[in-house]
């Protein structure tokens, strides 16, 4: 068997997916090694893809070429658009996915990519020669070599899954750890740091009395993740809405005692957007209910998700707990509740490439770089891949900008300010929010995702095809109709009626009026691509606020342009203040912009550096 | 670009002159509206490069001034670029730079033409050897003030407005975050937080514009005959422990500014000329402005030496201050030996006697020391922060109901920036941190 490839993925998560398939789809012959093959692309947690942020990552991430997106459109057997009411950028996109349908597309997606060996097995050790990658040890003893290696552990590093008293060494669903790859890395001068999560228990459908919950039904007529996928997705399942209560609470309270998160058993540090239900419950004291979703974990199982009861309480403690709620009276676990800690790097000794400070061709995604959540490694999983592809290619690595992309928002974070809780995508991170919206993350993306040689041909065309269309609307919007031919839809919509004619472009600016009414009393309109014609609506209603922020990305646009060499060495820059040294010399900042982004960097030390870069050339 | 201004004047040299400069797209629209000359007729017939006598009005003063405009790409920052020259003076520059913020005009963070400079291929090496330095000192200095100036109620009003409008935020993004799980804790009073900083900031806004006290310092003139010991007062007030001189000495013609700090509250100290009749020409000038700068002081010191009997000059000048508020003080107390009777108080120069004392007189005499505990924004950078906020937040208010909120959070956030601006917070880190210690949110 042939052992030297031009990149190693070490996981076959959702970052080791995305990292492995981008690899070997830009041409480079690629190994992905995963503990366990039957966890490739495994949901660990909830069965849903997309939500706030979430969903805004996985169409960036298809729009440059991507899997998620076109797997989740696959798996989906439920879709719903969120925040519909609180404006386009906003708006979100979740799925309700089969967890084993989309473990089984994801293996088949990667059986079939060209150049791309899949394999089962442990990396136990990272081969180096001067700080550059070699390769790989396995826990056999076998040895593989490439130039690029991307690390992509998940939560499987030294993990530990807890249930009250009982712990196990093991990984999520009982998978084998990785249990020697942590201690390597460390002895190799990279931090190591230790965080938490965890996920509810898992029940019967059977013995749930769903007749005393509230159905959540899917929206209907919605786009898919995916640009490509052009079929009506599955929406046919259903999600359930129940409340915990006081004896709930009380049972929580009164067994605290035995709660991992609050006896000192578990140390690492757990995220605050996902807290566990104890949690919940004493950090909210006066809150009477909490809300409690039951979803499907698949089609073709009656397994289901208790979604807001997340808990390393004992066994019986959950029991108790669950069978106070509405509903779930008589309801029979199948798994239990868990926390699990797990190691992680410190990201921000990686650079907005993902590649390492300290050892060269040595790239981390997902998880292993402090973040959390299937999309936000997915994400970082493709960059990865992107950047290793282009290392090897001896090309300028691809860092996509906080205004172009929330993936750019999350990276930035990531490397520039670190991580002190696993790191979840949240839409109000994004400074530039109403430029990155779901609606144009192919517009904003998939021309860098085509120059890195990522988008085919046929993802490629539609792309084209799309932004013809919406060229073509953009020419009609100074069609002008008369007062009587839109008077019905005014009246409909209690606009006042124009005494003279109306633009097409004034008509979609209104705040009162939608593209649809448009369509309604245009023959013309009626004929374009609704989704062409939806961003162009949005372009026109947002014109005002878009141009404020366009304004502010103008001005930083020219501090992203002037490049730091990543060997600076700060101490010779005189006249920066202590603070600001020390973090850039951390940090090792790609541009003045990422410089100014780091906490303790004020603007004077940005201009003593923008001299001293001045000073130095030319010389 | 927007437009900055800051007094270009370097401070280690400064002198009879003070140089304001405007950078951006809008420097020259700004500068002719405080800035006008029978050689401009309108703006389109600004001839750059030429230095232009007219007159300059403030919101306080009116004075002769020179204007000199530069041109984009033809300037030192490759911006259009205007430069007013006024007399020196803090009290000018001060009031010039915050009539030209209430234009619009941003105040410029340290070395920002400088980088603006380089952005724009316009910085010389040689220029950036110094100005690197310049800020480096300036960067310390200013840190250290700004933290200073955040004391008492001004700080607690900034840092609740601060904090009321990060609540109103997270309100706003927990709701845009977690469209699902804020069914029944959606909070609807956003709009109400909102209004209501608002106009506690219009009220901060309006207080500074009452707070010229505050902002420019107390004016205390130092009067007296030729060789009663003013500068010698003056050089020992400036070496006295609570007194932080916090401006390089500048000298106008022939009267002499210094601020000092005294327990917080900026005292501009006028150091006039010996107050006498003269033919000598030069003199006459001398005196007159002393004249000048004692009617327009908030309090005059009426120095008299007493190693000297007392002239008939010196008892004129001493009942020409009758509706003055004054002290009169007694110089030379360790050499005294003709006492005068209307003394407050003797003091020594040489020794320091008395000069805690005087220091504390001057203090109660002119209300200072009430002053600064009144709640009032003292430096144009802050004034334009609370502005911006106060824009955001109207904008937000206006269109609340015809935009959708991820709209309403742009106006917020950029309200809550402009307000850390003073503040230092990380304002995305402090919504998250309300967001998750206000919600209960998260799966």
């Amino acid at each position: 068997m042939n052992k030297t490839f031009d990149a190693i993925v070490i996981g076959g998560g959702h970052a080791g997916v995305e990292a492995a398939h981008a690899l070997a789809a830009m041409g480079h012959n690629t190994l992905i090694l995963s503990l366990t093959l039957d966890a490739i692309a495994f949901l660990a947690c909830n069965p849903n893809i997309g939500g706030t942020g979430k969903g805004h990552l996985v169409k960036e991430i298809d729009a440059l070429g991507g899997i998620m997106g076109i797997l989740a459109d696959k798996a989906t057997i439920q879709t719903r658009m969120l925040n519909t009411g609180n404006g386009p950028a906003v708006q979100s996109l979740r799925a309700q996915v089969d967890k084993a349908l989309y473990h089984r597309l994801a293996k088949a997606a990667l059986e079939t990519t060209p150049n791309l060996s899949i394999l089962e097995g442990e990396a136990t050790e990272l081969l180096i020669e001067n700080n550059t990658v070699k390769g790989i040890r396995t826990a056999m003893g076998d040895t593989y070599f490439a130039k690029a290696i991307i690390l992509a552990t998940g939560v499987y590093l030294d993990s530990r899954i807890i249930i009250g008293e009982c712990i196990r060494e093991t990984g999520p669903n009982g998978y084998i750890r990785s249990s020697k790859l942590s201690a390597n890395l460390s002895r190799l001068g990279l931090s190591i740091r230790r965080f938490k999560t965890g996920t509810p228990a898992r029940v019967l459908a059977s013995s749930i009395d769903f007749s005393k919950m509230i159905p959540q039904y899917g929206d209907q007529g919605i786009p898919a993740f995916s640009y490509m996928t052009d079929y009506k997705v599955r929406n046919d399942y259903l999600c359930y809405l129940t409340y915990t209560n006081q004896t709930t609470h009380k049972i929580i309270l009164d067994n605290l005692d035995k709660a991992p998160l609050y006896n000192g058993t578990i140390s690492g540090i757990g995220p605050r957007y996902c807290p566990s239900i104890e949690s919940k419950i004493v950090r909210f004291k006066d809150k009477e209910r909490h809300q409690v979703f039951i979803e499907p974990e698949g089609a073709d199982t009656t397994e289901m998700y208790v979604q807001g009861m997340s808990t390393s309480l004992p066994y019986d403690v959950q029991e108790k707990m669950l069978a106070t709620i509405a509903g779930l009276e008589n309801v029979k676990i199948m798994r239990y509740g868990y926390a699990i800690e797990y190691d992680c790097l410190d990201a921000t000794e990686f650079y907005p490439t993902l590649q390492s400070k300290k050892i060269q061709g040595f790239f981390s995604a997902g998880q292993s770089n402090g973040s959390s959540g299937y999309e936000e490694a997915a994400a970082q999983g493709l960059m990865a891949g992107i950047n290793a592809a282009l290392y090897l290619e001896k090309r300028e690595g691809l860092v996509l900008r906080r205004d172009q992309a929330y993936i750019g928002v999350l990276i930035d974070d990531l490397v520039t300010k670190g991580a002190d809780e696993p790191y979840r995508m949240m839409t109000s991170r994004a400074e530039y929010r109403l430029q990155l919206r779901q609606d144009n993350a192919d517009i904003r993306l998939t021309e860098i995702g085509r120059a890195v040689g990522l988008v085919k041909d046929d993802r490629y065309q539609k792309y084209l095809e799309h932004t013809a269309e919406i060229g073509r609307i953009q020419k009609m919007l100074s069609l002008t109709f008369s007062p009587d031919k839109i008077a019905e839809v005014f009246a409909m919509r209690g606009e006042p009626l124009p005494k003279s004619g109306l633009s097409a472009k004034d008509f979609l600016r209104r705040t009162a009026l939608n593209a649809d009414d448009l369509v309604k009393v245009s023959k013309e309109f009626a004929e374009v691509s609704p989704r062409a014609l939806a961003y162009v609506e949005t372009e026109l209603k947002y014109e005002g606020y878009l141009e404020k922020q366009k304004r502010e990305i103008r001005e930083e646009a020219r501090l992203e342009e002037l490049a730091l060499p990543a060997d600076f060495d700060y101490d010779k820059v005189e006249g920066l203040l202590t603070e600001a040294r020390q973090k850039l010399q951390k940090i090792k900042p790609l541009t003045i912009a990422q410089a100014s982004r780091i906490s303790g960097v004020t603007p004077a030390d940005i201009t003593v550096l923008i001299i001293y870069l001045k000073k130095k050339a030319a010389k | 670009m927007d437009t900055i201004v800051a007094e270009s004047t370097s401070p280690v040299s400064a002198g009879a002159v003070g140089i304001v400069r405007l950078s951006g797209e809008n420097a020259l629209p700004l500068a002719l509206r405080v800035f006008s000359s029978k050689e401009i007729a309108s703006p389109d017939s600004v001839e750059p490069r030429k230095m232009i006598l007219g007159m300059l009005r403030t919101d306080t003063l009116m004075d002769k001034a020179f204007c000199f405009y530069c041109k984009a790409p033809l300037s030192f920052t490759g911006e259009d670029v205007v430069e007013i020259q006024t007399h020196g003076g803090r009290a000018v520059i001060r009031s010039l730079i915050r009539t030209l913020v209430s234009f619009g005009a941003r105040p410029a963070l340290p070395g920002e033409f400088s980088k603006r400079a380089y952005l724009n291929g316009k910085l010389t090496l040689d220029a950036a050897e110094g100005i690197a330095d310049l800020i480096s000192a300036r960067s310390e200095a200013e840190a250290m003030q700004a933290y200073r100036l955040l004391s008492g109620d001004l700080a607690k009003g900034i840092y609740a407005s601060e904090e009321r409008l990060t609540l109103a935020l997270a309100n706003l993004e927990v709701a845009l975050d977690y469209p699902e799980e804020l069914l029944e804790d959606t909070d609807t009073t956003c709009l109400g937080i909102v209004k209501s900083v608002l106009s506690d900031l219009k009220l901060l806004l309006a207080h500074s514009r009452d707070g010229k006290k505050i902002r420019e310092g107390i004016t205390v003139a130092i009067a007296g005959l030729p060789n009663a010991g003013k500068s010698s007062l003056l050089n020992a007030l400036l070496k006295d422990e609570r007194a932080i001189v916090t401006d390089i000495p500048g000298t106008t013609r022939d009267t002499l500014y210094e601020t000092l700090e005294i327990n917080g509250t900026p005292v501009n100290l006028v150091d006039t000329a010996g107050l006498r009749d003269t033919e000598d020409l030069i003199e006459k000038i001398g005196v007159a402005k002393a004249k000048d700068a004692i009617n327009g002081a908030d309090l005059v010191l009426l120095l008299e030496d007493g190693s000297v009997p007392q002239t008939k000059e010196e008892k004129e000048l001493f009942l020409s201050l009758k509706n003055k508020k004054h002290i009169v003080v007694q110089s030379k107390s360790d050499a005294a030996r003709y006492p005068r009777e209307e003394a407050d108080l003797c003091i020594s120069s040489k020794t320091g006697e008395n000069l805690g004392a005087l220091l504390d007189r001057i203090l109660a005499d002119t209300g200072a020391k009430a002053l600064a505990d009144t709640a009032v924004l003292t430096r144009e950078r802050h004034v334009f922060a609370v502005k911006k906020a106060v824009d955001a937040l109207q904008c937000a208010v206006d269109n609340f109901f015809s935009v959708s909120p991820d709209c309403t959070a742009v106006d917020l956030r950029t309200a809550c920036r402009a307000l850390a601006s003073i503040t230092g917070d990380d304002v995305t880190e402090e919504v998250y941190e309300k967001i998750f210690s206000e919600f209960c949110v998260g799966k």
